[in-house]
């Protein structure tokens, strides 16, 4: 644990503090995310696991800005947060590239917006671009691209605003395996040139011991933290470290303490069916 | 109208004259020689069917006339009024609509019960507010017009992508940005719908007020043409009537067509 020893003497850049997030659901209400404490220290790479239906996207939406009926308190550098800040950047899950804009204009839209001259926001955006990997489709429009490319051209979006904190939401969930795992190495990769500090949501256990310094492990509704892992990987890292002993231990770790809580959501979600179909037949 | 647009794109790479083509000329060259053929039989009273020839003659005379441009230029101005006004301020309804629930649920109703209603019933009401003139035809235009525009503008606004909002309000953009840069964008389509319907009911409306009362414009030439019997100069004007409404309808599509995007 000495790595977390030293990564706590430098000041956190992002400080959630008992994060409290309940819905009113027609059954009463539901708490999503229950009392969470964590910080991302700058430069570091945290991922937030657990199963489906635990709180992750709520999370995401609460650092975000996007969901401001929570309790507890959200800080970035210091200064706390009431919804979208400049400082965080997010990607999403779902297709988001604007359709009718052609690449350069998607990753020139966050500067667009805050009036940066065209040819300066041109420039940047072409850098960005080029950081993706996809430079030569600048005028292309989403349409044309696959998947990855598009999922690629969100993420420029995001890193042409130079948010101090990254926050993905399982931006690779829509890609198949093998895209997953390249556009991984291209995500480590930039990670490690920017050193951007990233927080990952997701619920893919290989995806979150490739990538991340500390993995937070959530448990099924309500949304608690369960544990904290330190992954004491050696850097850089690429895909290929998926096939080394001390990453299948890790990933066994996370696993025998993700089991528990996914067949319980996974249980409770059949009782959920079962509960509402009997008043009908 | 967007079948032509296709067509001409098309035409490279299909054969000069495909079977479709053909078939197409065959029924106009039908149609063309049995009306021809009906108006020298003599079966129908002189002039209810027209010869080419008289048709021909009265289209000259009148393409080649003052007085039927200045009618022209007054119907477009009044179906470009009515486009405008009623297409603008069924954009901003449906918009309103579309983003605020409350009000949907409170007035959407009343679009959908007034939307099919033949708007011609309201005549007698414009005329009287806005006179037998211009006026008149522009609002029964714009009435027709508004419809349209603003339950397309509703359906397109409820449509957009959830994730492309949030996208727009995690990098901070003013209401006034999110309107023009991504509510708008987004709902392109259903809105060059909105206008391409729109703007067929409103040609509908201002015609049909043209004929029943005015004393300018393209209806009131064609129901003078009617009520003095010169029927070559009536069909002469329908004609043009046609391949202009064919022109306009292009025209809308086209803009539609920009930046037509697969997904």
């Amino acid at each position: 644990m000495s790595a977390d020893a030293s990564a706590r003497r430098s000041d956190p850049i992002l400080v959630a503090d008992d994060i409290y997030v309940r819905f009113d659901t027609p059954e009463g209400g539901v708490v999503a995310v229950d009392h969470m404490s964590f910080d991302v220290n700058p430069g570091e790479f945290v991922s937030v696991i657990g199963p489906s239906g635990c709180g992750k996207s709520t999370l995401f939406n609460v650092i975000g800005g996007l969901l401001t009926s929570h309790q507890g308190i959200v800080s970035v550098a210091g200064e706390t947060i009431s919804g979208p800040h400049q400082s965080i950047g997010m990607v999403f899950q779902e297709e988001s590239t604007f359709p009718w804009r052609t690449v350069i204009d998607n990753v020139a839209f966050p500067l667009e917006l805050t009036g940066m001259p065209k040819q300066k926001r041109v420039d940047r955006a072409r850098h960005f671009i080029k950081l993706v990997g996809l430079d030569g489709f600048e005028s292309r429009y989403p349409g044309e691209l696959s998947g990855g490319m598009r999922q690629r051209v969100s993420l420029a979006r995001t890193l042409a605003s130079e948010p101090k904190i990254l926050l993905m939401d399982e931006p690779f969930a829509a890609l198949d395996e093998q895209t997953r795992l390249l556009l991984g190495d291209k995500v480590l990769q930039i990670q490690q040139q920017l050193k951007q500090t990233t927080l990952l949501i997701t619920h893919n256990i290989t995806e979150a011991v490739q990538m991340s310094d500390r993995i937070l492990v959530m448990t099924y509704r309500p949304g608690k933290m369960k544990r904290i892992v330190n992954i004491d990987l050696p850097r850089p890292r690429t895909s290929e470290i998926v096939g080394s002993e001390a990453f299948g231990r890790y990933v066994a770790q996370i696993w025998a303490d993700l089991r528990e809580e996914a067949s319980r959501g996974m249980r409770d979600q059949e009782d959920h069916v079962l509960h509402h179909e009997a008043p009908a037949s | 109208m967007a079948e032509t647009g296709r067509l001409t794109h098309a035409a490279p790479a299909a054969p000069a004259l495909s079977p479709v083509t053909l078939l197409r000329i065959a029924i106009i060259v039908t149609v063309l020689v049995g009306w021809e053929l009906l108006s020298r039989s003599g079966w129908l009273y002189r002039d209810v069917v027209p010869s080419w020839i008289a048709i021909g003659h009265a289209l000259f005379d009148l393409l080649t006339s003052g007085e039927y441009y200045f009618n022209l230029a007054v119907t477009a101005g009044e179906i470009g009024a009515a486009l405008a006004i009623g297409g603008l301020s069924g954009m901003a309804i449906g918009i309103l609509l579309g983003a605020n629930r409350f009000l949907s649920k409170a007035f959407e109703h009343f679009l959908y019960y007034l939307g099919p209603t033949p708007k011609i019933i309201f005549f007698p009401i414009m005329i009287m507010w806005f006179g037998v003139g211009p006026g008149s035809k522009i609002a029964l235009g714009t009435l027709s017009c508004f419809f349209p525009v603003a339950l397309s503008a509703a359906a397109g606004m409820r449509q957009i992508d959830k994730v492309i909002i949030k996208v727009g309000k995690s990098f901070r953009a003013s209401t006034m940005q999110m309107v023009w840069k991504i509510y708008l964008p987004a709902m392109r389509h259903p809105i060059i719908n909105g206008v391409r319907l729109g703007l067929g009911v409103a040609l509908i409306g201002t015609l049909l007020a043209e004929t029943k009362l005015s004393n300018k414009g393209i209806g009131f030439l064609i129901i003078q043409a009617y009520s003095i019997f010169d029927m070559p100069r009536m069909y002469a004007m329908l004609i043009v009537l046609f391949v202009l409404a064919i022109g306009a309808n292009a025209l809308v599509g086209r803009l539609g067509g920009l930046h037509t995007i697969r997904r």
